[in-house]
């Protein structure tokens, strides 16, 4: 079962856990750093050493001697962007890499809408196959299982670079992007990245793999058939191929962490038989472990 | 070739299997992957295949039938037609006598001869047959006909070297035997050539010309047991006579041995001397088997107590013997040992005068030299001891009889007139005449009874009795003469029991005579001394001397001490004995229970109730007891045996002291043809080996794909 009976109660405690994780920094880096000054006024909290002096209401510090900071209601609240592969490479696997996919977009979409953020579901191959269009509250979160629930694995191949430009020609602004996809993408995974990077996108990469995929159980003399092509070859596959292979993989899963560590973009790498709430705690705490190191260091 | 098991063929249906299951390999296993970029970049690399992996499949399964078909074959054992013609039985004849323990071969001849036996069972060929013998004192069979190369070594390993003398002709005679009418039997016999035998030596010189002489006696009984032996473990089929006389069975000689010098006791005996009551004669030889002159010192000891040190200068080749008189009331074991053996060549004497005193280890080295066998240094003799008896003596006077028992040093004599109110105990009551109602308890002798008592009746007067019966094989009448003495009268006695006469006139009347009866020993003799010239002659106190001998169980003749290997006959109290188990006790104080002694046993025991122990296959003291009461509180100590007499055994053996081996001994030894090695396996180990090479080469090429 693709969303089990306690999945909503599993996110719901992944969204608690996200606001005591990002407590104090969604409205910093999310909110008011990008819409700046102008904001309306929403209530008051207790200084902290390195908060910035300009919040300080120098009013109630003059008549009673508390340092309190003026917080501010947000005026315009964050796009999300969750790109889901359903290509034929998605549904390989035991369990299916897609399966993952579908719960972690499912997860990270929970977690937006319950911080009243606005999320959109492109899923993708090699074009856009379907979407969820734009939408807030945390109540859309059935029908959001409903549209992930109903995609199948479809396709003849990954064209991340397709998907991103359906993307970019749908969405009305730039917001934070997550591409949930192995990056089987023959055509270079680095072009797709790319144009969400020209267009001022917010990337965050989760990258999905089956352990038959890093260590190919076959030797000897077999049938390979491709499942997106299904194209068959014929080979006798040694001890040697397999070395081959999986310096070849391990090629590639260094590439994808190279492209986002060089152009700041989120990475996650993950096999797929690790639990959806486990794969996006870890997301968390490494995204506040660097929102605190962007911090520290500014 | 043949098969030794063509049934095992059917085996090759089951490459109908191999077959199919090859089909179904051709067959390529589907499997599913994500993507093909890794494997494009990898597969689109690669060189078109080659001829060789194209067929590959089809070598594999080629080498997978090929594989089965040696197995298969292998299955069926199958064998060439000469190796069952060539087949051989081998016998091992293993020399373990006492002068196989000489070190002139490191580190002993006799674990020389045991490795060389190893490597000829390492030498066996597919289907050869070993059988091992030993020559000891009487042939024994090892292990009966193998060709288990294991089982072989481990009764070999299991040989242990003895004391015993060579009998090499028996063992051979046994071996040729166990060989039977095989058409490629050999015996091969291990030994230092120091026995003497004949028959081998021309079997080796002429193969053809197997000339046996005929044995000895005793050689002949020996194989007889020896037979009886084989036929018993099974080795030798019942009823297979000798017929392996007119054979042509080769035998193989391999000697082990140099001319190494040694000097030995080759006699050691003693006895008690028949003049002096106290003194006791030693015989003993020394033999210098060298060929240079050695001196050296006899030292004799008597229960630890050195008795006599005898320097004695040697010759070569001489052979010492004396008879040495000592006197001694005790008795014990005499031992005897060579010490201070040294060469007397002058040169060495002028090294030593120049003051170039050898250190220790040259003087051990030049021991060696000089006496590569030590166990023939020590030679041991068992001395009885000379009890003094107590003798009462009652009588109304007769100073023939007093003075009789008086000349022995052994005997404290008191004479009554009349009776004591009590007997006394441990002593030789003496009735002359006058004789109780009811004989005193213990050893009584009586002389000239006049009186009736609980034994007999005094019937009449025997006019000039003439003694024409003499019991000779009684102790008692050892060396004793009465059919000159003049007897004018003797009495005739009515025994209420039957007695044993030891000496009796024509009409069967009784004039000495052996009483039995409960409570103690009885002798009577009837004669009266004051008429007859009895006291006067000189068989009288021997007859007495016998009498007292007897009464305290000492024969007072030789106690011989015994060659190793031999048997030995003892005759105990049968009564004390009877029914107790009795331990035989070797030198090196390891125990062997014998039998429960009964006074009818028919193995080990005559029907002179004697006993017969043996073979005793170690030299010096063996005891002879029974298990006595555990004194120590630990479970696992054995309780100390009580002694109940001892047994002297020494090599006494001239052949055995001399280690040299014979010239032509040494001539007619031969390297064994040991052949086999790889060449001796049966065929199917060789297929076996093919199939496994076929394995690896079938595994490296196409299941590890090598060529791929």
């Amino acid at each position: 079962m693709l969303f089990p009976p306690d999945f909503l109660t599993r996110l719901e405690y992944l969204s608690i856990l996200s606001k005591r994780v990002f407590r104090g920094q969604l409205l910093a880096q999310r909110r008011t750093v990008q819409m700046g000054s102008g904001i309306e006024f929403s209530d008051h909290r207790e200084y902290s050493p390195g908060d910035d002096f300009r919040y300080l209401d120098w009013n109630i510090y003059a008549r009673h001697g508390d340092l309190l900071l003026k917080r501010f209601q947000e005026e315009q609240d964050l796009h999300v962007y969750l790109m889901l592969d359903c290509s034929k490479s998605m549904g390989f696997g035991n369990p299916a890499k897609f399966d993952l996919a579908r719960q972690v977009v499912a997860a990270l979409a929970y977690i937006a809408l319950a911080d009243l953020d606005r999320i959109n579901v492109m899923a993708f191959s090699d074009t856009i196959i379907d979407e969820f269009p734009l939408t807030r509250g945390k109540a859309r979160i059935l029908p959001l299982m409903k549209f992930l629930e109903s995609l199948e694995v479809t396709g003849e191949n990954t064209s991340i670079s397709r998907g991103v430009q359906g993307l970019v020609h749908r969405s009305g602004r730039s917001g934070m992007t997550v591409v949930v996809s192995d990056l089987f993408d023959e055509s270079g995974f680095q072009s797709g990245l790319d144009q969400l990077r020209y267009r001022r996108y917010d990337g965050h990469v989760v990258q999905l793999y089956d352990r038959k995929e890093m260590n190919p159980p076959m030797l000897g003399d077999v049938e390979m058939i491709d499942v997106e092509t299904e194209s068959d070859r014929k080979v006798t596959v040694t001890e040697k191929n397999i070395r081959q292979y999986k310096k070849l993989f391990q090629e590639h899963q260094s590439s994808v962490r190279e492209y986002c560590r060089n152009y700041g973009m989120g990475c996650t790498q993950t096999p797929s038989h690790v639990p959806f709430d486990d794969l996006v705690m870890n997301m968390m705490m490494r995204a506040a472990g660097h929102a605190a190191a962007q911090t520290g260091a500014g | 070739m043949s098969l030794a098991l063509p049934s095992a063929l059917a085996f090759a249906l089951i490459a109908l299997p191999i077959i199919v299951f090859y089909i179904l390999k051709v067959r390529l296993r589907q499997v599913p992957v994500s993507t093909n970029m890794f494997w494009k970049q990898i597969f689109d690399e690669k060189p078109p295949r080659s001829i060789w992996q194209k067929f590959r499949h089809l070598l594999s399964l080629l080498a997978q039938l090929l594989l089965l078909a040696l197995m298969v074959f292998a299955l069926a054992d199958p064998y060439f037609s000469w190796q069952a013609l060539k087949a051989r039985r081998i016998v091992l004849v293993v020399d373990n006598s006492a002068s196989m323990k000489a070190t002139d071969i490191s580190p002993t001849r006799f674990e020389a001869a045991i490795d060389r036996a190893i490597e000829l069972t390492d030498g066996l060929r597919f289907r050869d047959e070993m059988a091992i013998v030993l020559a000891g004192s009487r042939p024994d069979v090892v292990l009966g006909m193998s060709g288990h190369v294991p089982t072989l070594k481990e009764a070999i390993r299991s040989i242990e070297v003895s004391d015993n003398p060579t009998q090499l002709d028996s063992a051979i005679d046994l071996g040729k035997q166990l060989i039977g009418d095989h058409p490629n039997g050999e015996v091969v016999v291990l030994t230092d050539g120091c026995a003497k035998t004949t028959l081998a030596l021309e079997d080796s010189a002429k193969p053809g010309d197997a000339a046996i002489e005929t044995p000895s006696e005793d050689t002949s009984a020996e194989n007889e047991i020896a037979k009886t032996n084989a036929e018993l473990s099974g080795v030798l089929p019942p009823g297979e006579e000798t017929q392996s006389d007119n054979q042509d069975i080769k035998i193989s000689w391999q000697v082990f041995a140099t001319s190494a010098s040694n000097v030995g006791i080759t006699q050691f005996q003693v006895r008690r001397s028949l003049i002096d009551m106290l003194g006791y004669e030693v015989l003993a030889s020394v033999k210098n088997a060298s060929d240079q002159p050695v001196n050296c010192r006899l030292e004799i000891s008597l229960a630890g107590s050195i008795v006599d040190v005898l320097p004695l200068e040697l010759k070569p080749g001489e052979l010492w013997s004396r008879s040495l008189e000592k006197t001694s009331r005790d008795g014990g074991i005499l031992a005897a040992t060579l010490t201070e053996i040294v060469s007397a060549n002058e040169e060495q004497d002028a090294e030593k005068e120049n003051g170039k005193e050898a250190d220790e280890a040259a003087k051990s080295d030049e021991l060696n030299e000089l006496n590569a066998l030590t166990v023939d240094d020590n030679a041991w003799a068992i001395l009885p001891e000379q009890k003094v008896q107590n003798v009462l003596i009652v009588t109304e006077g007769n100073l023939f009889l007093r003075k009789v028992f008086e000349a022995n040093p052994l005997v404290n004599v008191t004479t009554v007139v009349e009776f004591p109110e009590t007997w006394p105990k441990d002593t030789l009551i003496v009735l002359h005449r006058l004789v109780p109602k009811i004989l005193p308890p213990g050893d009584v002798f009586v002389v000239d009874p006049i009186e009736d008592c609980d034994q007999w009746t005094i019937g009449d007067m025997i006019e000039n009795p003439i003694v024409t019966e003499i019991d000779t094989k009684s102790d008692l009448m050892t060396h004793v003469r009465l059919d000159n003495v003049v007897l004018p009268e003797a009495r005739s006695i009515e025994f209420k029991n039957k007695p044993k006469i030891l000496a009796g006139t024509i009409s069967e009347e009784a004039v000495y005579t052996q009483i039995q009866r409960t409570g103690g020993k009885c002798l009577l003799l009837s004669v009266d001394l004051d008429q007859s010239d009895l006291a006067f002659r000189t068989t009288f106190p021997i007859m007495v001397t016998n009498a007292l001998n007897w009464f305290v169980e000492s024969s007072g003749d030789l106690r011989e001490s015994s060659a190793t290997g031999s048997l030995v006959s003892w005759s105990p109290n049968a009564e004390e004995l009877k029914g107790k188990s009795l331990i035989l006790q070797a030198p090196d104080e390891s125990e062997s229970t014998i039998a429960t002694f009964q006074a009818t046993g028919p193995q080990s025991q005559s029907a002179n109730d004697t006993l017969t122990l043996g073979p005793f296959e170690a030299s010096g003291v063996w005891a002879l007891g029974q298990q006595g009461p555990q004194t120590s509180m630990k479970a696992s100590d054995k309780p100390p045996i009580e002694l109940i007499t001892n047994f002297a055994v020494n090599i006494a053996s001239e052949r055995e002291t001399d280690l040299r081996p014979t010239e032509s001994m040494l001539e007619s030894s031969t390297e064994t043809t040991s052949l086999s090695g790889w060449f001796g396996k049966p065929v199917w180990y060789y297929v076996i080996l093919s199939a496994a090479v076929l394995f690896v080469v079938e595994w490296l090429l196409h299941q590890r794909r090598v060529l791929s």
